[in-house]
């Protein structure tokens, strides 16, 4: 798949795990440095986890996982969350310090971020639900997988509002229920 | 659909039901009888949704519910007590997210606040809890949280910040075409962005450590320390219990929300809508509906929305109040060990110095903007409460107006929204600028002051409801009444015992 055509139809991941990563992380790892200092430590969380907030699009789009299911977003962040901060010490290390280095205790690190990735993976879940059903129905016209993607919202989504219509039908026909119950 | 030529097979006699409730056919139309008011026709309850992205109402608990308390009050009883006292939090939240799911029980098998429930039980149960919504909640002091802290980023006063606020929230609710959907989108987003930014933060600040002890204590239970049976730390400590995930009337107010989301037997009725289209509000009905318990198929439709609000209960508003309330004990736990200043302050109890040396105690480690990034989520929290709080409150106010009281229904139920949120708006502007606005902690503590009796009462309020006015199968098993039952104690046990034994209500 060409490049450009991929990270349009994965913004969604793309936009939410960079722009989470670039505020927040860039910010809190603002040491009282220069703003170039800032900038890269901004970029080494924003940049692996727009990047795997990406892979977790793509794997929603090619069906490996289910839409808005928490478990499989879990999982996923399971893994990623810890790698994407590993990766961010060490590059920030490596940036501010000349030298790379792993942060004191590893694995209680490891293990921490991977408590905190799940209450990242109930948020990025949060917001991408909100923001992807929207863009791809934006994209169905040009994209076949963006249609697919969509195609299956849009049918979940058909169904509650099918229901919804033939309630409203129900309540047309008895728009003063009430008056037959007394 | 069930009809006379088909009726359901539970309870079709009256006296199928228990005292107060029962099946009943009149004249073409099958019914359910529960206590004093309309009947409620039986309609076909919808199929419940299977996923998160068509969760919602939970939105507003987490954005309630999410507030001062655990941003600020349970961090200082760990900075005061230590993280064993966290456990008392687990209890409170474990509790609210039971009341949570019962709440639901009665608002999704009929499509009716739990304001009608109270009121098909004792209508003067109703006007009690209308009565202390207008007491409690009219005040601004919500607002003045997120104000402040959008003072110490920006300069603005927050006296100013606080008025811009209260009109922008009537215009946005006014022009809105269905408020729900708006206001959904807004928290959604708002909440999105604190819980995915909550993580980070934590995860870059924190420690394996302190979220060790944060985690570790919330299962040291029976820790009391003897400090705590004091005038001064009693009323705090049992005042933070209640206030741990929504106080007050919160979780009254998510029954209209569910109702509002088509939740369950919500989707028979139609949505509140904005000034601008109030014209477009079908008709709204007097009264809920009820689906027939009797048939297998119903039940089993029945049994997936109770799934779905579980799942919302505990995912969502569980985890999510205990991951804001865990970044932020360990937030103030690293704070405190760059600036034992902050330690004194927070135990001091002056909230907005506690804040602002918190905040220091960032800049200090991470760069001025680091504290402005605290200031910023305060400011966010208080955002979220206030949009909850005046759109919730109006809601409820409303509801209950144009249900119980004579006349009421020759307006619009919009038109008796706008005029409950242009009411509370104009108030509240008028008690910021010419008020006892002797700061903003002030405000603050009025609210606190009947939350504890107002959960008391919903507690009760539930236990009659539920176990009165629904059919039988669709109970609560009495394991959850169990909870409930103590929840009932609890909230009124402690304010009362408080009040006798230190003379001091909950703070």
């Amino acid at each position: 798949m060409h490049l450009f055509r991929l990270a349009r139809l994965t913004l969604p991941g793309l936009a939410v795990g960079f722009i989470a990563g670039v505020l927040a992380g860039g910010l809190a790892a603002f040491v009282g440095q220069p703003a170039g200092w800032a900038l890269v430590s901004a970029l080494t969380l924003g940049v692996p986890l727009g990047l795997l907030g990406a892979g977790y699009t793509m794997l929603l789009i090619n069906g490996k996982i289910r839409l808005g299911g928490f478990a499989p977003a879990a999982a996923y962040w399971l893994i990623g969350f810890p790698l994407a901060r590993m990766l961010h010490e060490v590059l920030t290390r490596l940036v501010l310090t000349g030298q790379p280095g792993l942060p004191p205790d590893p694995l209680g690190f490891l293990a921490y971020q991977g408590i905190v990735s799940a209450g990242f993976a109930i948020g990025f879940l949060w917001l991408h639900e909100r923001v992807a059903p929207r863009y791809w129905q934006r994209l169905a016209a040009h994209d076949p997988d963006a249609r697919d993607v969509y195609l299956r919202y849009a049918e979940h989504a058909r169904a509650m509002f099918e229901a919804a219509e033939r309630r409203k039908a129900a309540r047309g026909r008895k728009p003063s229920a009430r008056t037959s119950v007394r | 659909m069930v009809d006379s030529h088909n009726p359901p097979s539970v309870g079709l006699s009256s006296g199928s039901g228990t005292r107060g409730a029962t099946y009943e056919g009149v004249g073409e139309e099958r019914v359910w009888r529960a206590g004093g008011l309309e009947p409620m026709p039986i309609r076909p309850l919808p199929e419940a949704p299977p996923s998160i992205h068509l969760l919602g109402p939970t939105v507003f608990l987490v954005a309630l519910g999410v507030g001062m308390g655990e941003s600020y009050m349970w961090p200082r009883l760990v900075l005061v007590f230590g993280p064993e006292i966290r456990w008392l939090f687990l209890i409170g939240v474990t509790l609210q997210a039971v009341v949570m799911l019962e709440m639901a029980r009665y608002a999704m098998a009929t499509g009716e606040s739990i304001f009608s429930g109270a009121a098909r039980v004792f209508k003067p149960l109703m006007w009690f809890f209308f009565v202390t919504a207008i007491m409690v909640y009219i005040w601004p002091g919500h607002l003045s949280a997120g104000a402040s802290a959008f003072e110490e980023i920006t300069g603005i006063p927050w006296v100013v910040t606080a008025c811009v606020a209260l009109i922008l929230v009537g215009i946005l609710f006014s022009l809105a075409s269905v408020i729900y959907d708006l206001l959904e989108n807004v928290l959604a987003i708002l909440i999105g962005v604190l819980v995915v930014g909550t993580a980070i933060i934590a995860s870059i600040v924190g420690s394996w450590a302190d979220l060790g002890s944060t985690l570790g204590g919330m299962f040291a239970f029976g820790y009391m320390p003897s400090e705590m049976f004091s005038s001064t730390w009693f009323p705090i400590v049992v005042g933070s219990i209640a206030f741990a995930g929504p106080s007050g009337m919160q979780q009254m107010w998510y029954t209209l929300h569910l109702r509002d989301s088509g939740a369950g037997m919500g989707a028979h009725v139609p949505k509140i809508r904005g000034l601008r289209s109030a014209k477009e509000e079908e008709q709204m009905p007097s009264r809920g509906f009820m689906f027939d318990t009797g048939d297998p198929k119903e039940m089993a439709k029945w049994r997936g929305w109770r799934k779905w609000v579980t799942f919302d209960a505990f995912l969502l508003f569980w985890g999510i109040t205990m991951l804001v309330t865990i970044s932020f004990t360990v937030l103030a736990q690293s704070a405190s060990r760059e600036n034992p200043n902050v330690k004194t302050l927070i135990e001091g109890g002056d909230r907005d110095a506690a804040l602002r040396a918190m905040s220091d105690a960032f800049a200090a480690a991470g760069g001025p903007v680091l504290g402005g990034v605290f200031f910023g989520f305060i400011a966010l929290i208080g955002l979220n409460a206030t949009l909850g709080l005046f759109d919730s409150f109006s809601r409820g106010q409303a509801d209950m107006t144009y249900n119980h009281i004579p006349g009421a229904k020759r307006f619009r139920l919009s038109h008796l929204y706008a005029g409950f949120l242009w009411g509370v708006i104009t108030f509240g502007i008028m008690i910021l600028l010419f008020g006892p606005a002797d700061g903003p902690s002030g405000i603050l503590d009025i609210l606190a002051f009947l939350s504890s009796f107002a959960m008391g009462a919903y507690c009760v309020t539930l236990l009659l409801v539920n176990n009165r006015m629904l059919p039988k199968p669709i109970r609560p098993k009495w394991w959850s009444n169990a909870i409930i039952g103590f929840g009932a104690v609890f909230y009124l046990g402690m304010l009362f015992y408080s009040l006798f034994r230190f003379g001091v209500v909950l703070d």
